[in-house]
């Protein structure tokens, strides 16, 4: 079985088998953290008993590892998708932020009378809807221009966490907070559990990662996405609009990562805070890559990524160090990954020869 | 209103947000031109801004804080060409995940160790003759040493490209590897040391935002730099004294926040727009770019021929 799409290399035959070397990368990810934090004065043992309280230990920590974990899914589908037809759309950290942007906008100005099964299916939608217009334009410019969609999606994400800015401090502002006015009740995701702070997000995230791998899998966009990243060339002279499919990939992506700016705001926030985010956009890519861009796999990923970064959060206090310790221990991890083949990009026949 | 002093400043201003810009694509070029894309550029300019602001506060040399942070850079040349040339992993998602790593080893150190600090700083240099000069001796004599090293590294990464048989050999490396390698280059051999400049002038460009300001280190205070300077380098199509130019306009948009605060006639937008500006202008920068190609071998791993590494 192998879980890899065209882009990711399947596994050599005469290689170690992938578990063993995914094994080898976790173990070296393991070691380098342990030198990291007793470099940093920290205890390792202290480190991991933090993150792991701070992860799964009680109702509060579960909730908010479970509801990353969802948000996580949709930007990490934003960047499986993608970079299955080789575009790499490095945007996932704007495109939810537009989505959270949305949400919150439509949160607030739509009729506070209408019923939740009203409110939140669309208030959810136009987070996707602005995720996917927002993802669009450079998707186009690809398409059109030949844009380097690495450099303008990076860009993007600056202009959206402003525009982010702009809606709080000046649209939606509530008194000297840094976040916009609540949205309304009904809009929000319900919390199914008594006293637990988990909502239903968690599946639509799971949903959207099953409908993501219907349509790589079983249509004709997710062939097109798939025999692009294949070979481009090959399949624009066999009939393939790459234009066309290029456009629409980065309008599926923008979609579930605005789905991820719907979970943060009708699910965790209630309103759009500043520093919402705290790089989940870029550790989607992270989450994708882990998965070997196959979008059912993403689940597995985002929950392993998910106990990392919630555990963290536990670390300033449970072991004196700052919480952005698990950024590097996530970077590492895929890093190593990468070191040991377990993820392998495939590059166009001859690419290098020239 | 636009006053001359609020014109000055704002000259003043722009170009010293330049000069990161400027030494930061400089290292790009060099980089790209060898065949390797350095997306890590970001990680290693918060590098070298953490290392300068570290021994600012702890030492109070400038001279040390800049030699320390070209080093951090060169260290991280390493580790990134071990990844990107030894190893061959994907570029585009080493450096990603670089930058990430970059984020969180900085922010960990400045939390430790310089949170709220501030270190030394460079004053602006007073050249006789020119600083007599009105408005232009004031708006150069407001300009520290970073200015002129950034004037120098200019004609220096010319001439490295253009006038040395690594230069030569470094491009051909970029365009045709296997053609290269044919000719009996070693093609990995030759981008080794392309990223350990480039990742040496991205932290010397940190070092010059930290030495241009408070001396203190912020958490994430490239705030996209480094990507705005691989921008320019499409813009400047990869020569030198374009992107000299180029970064200058982009450090004169980015300057434009401070005069929209100053001045209502800008106010008529939000003030965030201001903020943003150099990063749409970045957009329609790689958008507009005429005629502009990247070397044709960037990004993709280079496996020299009958070793399967």
């Amino acid at each position: 079985m192998s879980t890899a799409t065209s882009v990711i290399q399947a596994t050599d035959r005469r290689e170690l088998p992938t578990w063993v070397r995914t094994v080898v990368a976790l173990g070296g990810t393991l070691a380098a953290t342990a030198i990291l934090v007793t470099a940093l004065g920290a205890s390792p043992i202290q480190v991991a008993k933090a993150i792991y309280t701070g992860s799964v230990g009680n109702s509060f920590s579960i909730s908010q590892t479970v509801i990353t974990m969802g948000i996580l899914i949709g930007t990490g589908l934003a960047a499986a998708i993608p970079f299955s037809a080789r575009l790499w759309n490095v945007g996932g950290e704007g495109q939810m932020t537009f989505g959270a942007m949305a949400a919150a906008v439509l949160g607030i100005v739509l009729p506070e009378t209408w019923s939740a099964w009203l409110l939140i299916p669309i208030v959810m939608v136009g987070a996707m809807l602005g995720g996917a217009i927002f993802a669009a334009l450079p998707g186009w410019l690809k398409a059109r221009f030949d844009a380097s969609e690495i450099v303008t999606t990076l860009m993007l994400n600056f202009v959206a966490v402003n525009a982010a800015a702009w809606i709080i401090f000046d649209v939606f502002p509530e008194g000297f907070v840094q976040k916009t006015e609540s949205i309304h009740a009904a809009a929000e995701l319900p919390r199914p559990i008594e006293g637990w702070l988990l909502d239903v997000g968690i599946v639509a995230a799971v949903v959207a990662a099953v409908v993501a791998w219907f349509i790589v899998r079983h249509t004709r966009l997710g062939f097109s996405i798939r025999a692009i990243g294949a070979n481009a060339q090959a399949s624009r002279l066999s009939g393939i609009r790459t234009e066309k499919v290029t456009v629409q990939t980065f309008l599926l992506a923008g979609a579930f990562a605005g789905l991820a700016g719907a979970l943060i705001v009708q699910g965790r926030d209630h309103a759009l805070l500043q520093d919402f985010s705290a790089n989940v956009g870029f550790v989607g890519i992270g989450v994708a890559l882990v998965a070997r861009l196959h979008p059912v796999a993403v689940i597995g990923s985002a929950a392993l990524f998910a106990v990392l970064r919630v555990g963290s959060n536990s670390l300033q206090a449970g072991a004196g160090l700052s919480p952005v310790v698990g950024e590097m221990i996530i970077a590492t991890f895929v890093v190593l990954l990468m070191v040991t083949g377990v993820i392998k990009f495939r590059y166009p026949e001859g690419a290098d020869a020239h | 209103m636009l006053t001359e002093a609020l014109l000055i400043a704002f000259f003043v201003i722009g170009i010293q947000l330049m000069v990161p810009i400027v030494l930061a694509a400089l290292g790009e070029a060099v980089v790209e031109k060898s065949g390797v894309l350095n997306v890590g550029i970001e990680g290693v300019m918060l590098i070298g801004a953490l290392a300068t602001a570290f021994i600012g506060i702890t030492r109070q040399t400038v001279l040390l804080a800049i030699v320390v942070a070209i080093a951090a850079g060169v260290v991280s040349g390493i580790i990134l060409a071990a990844l990107y040339v030894r190893r061959g992993t994907d570029q585009i998602v080493t450096g990603l995940m670089f930058n990430i790593f970059a984020v969180g080893l900085t922010g960990t150190l400045h939390s430790r160790y310089i949170a709220g600090q501030n270190g030394v700083t460079l004053d602006g240099i007073s050249i006789p003759g020119i600083s007599s000069i009105p408005w232009i001796g004031e708006i150069i004599s407001k300009q520290n040493a970073m200015l002129y090293v950034a004037i120098v590294l200019s004609a220096g990464v010319w001439y490295l490209l253009n006038r040395t048989w690594y230069g030569l050999y470094a491009r051909s490396a970029g365009e045709r590897p296997m053609a290269a390698e044919s000719g009996g280059l070693d093609v990995r051999r030759l981008r080794y040391p392309a990223v350990m400049i480039g990742c040496a002038l991205a932290a010397l460009g940190g070092s010059a935002l930290v030495l241009s300001t408070s001396g203190g280190f912020v958490p994430g205070m490239t705030a996209g730099r480094g990507f705005i300077a691989m921008g320019v380098v499409v813009l400047a199509k990869w020569r030198p004294r374009w992107i000299f130019f180029h970064a200058l306009g982009f450090g004169m948009t980015q300057g434009l926040q401070f005069l929209a605060a100053q001045l209502t006639a800008l106010q008529v937008v939000p003030k965030q727009f201001w903020v943003a500006l150099p990063y749409l202008v970045t957009v329609a920068a790689v958008v507009f770019a005429p005629g502009s190609r990247y070397p044709a071998a960037v990004g993709i791993p280079y496996r020299p021929a009958g070793k399967t590494a």
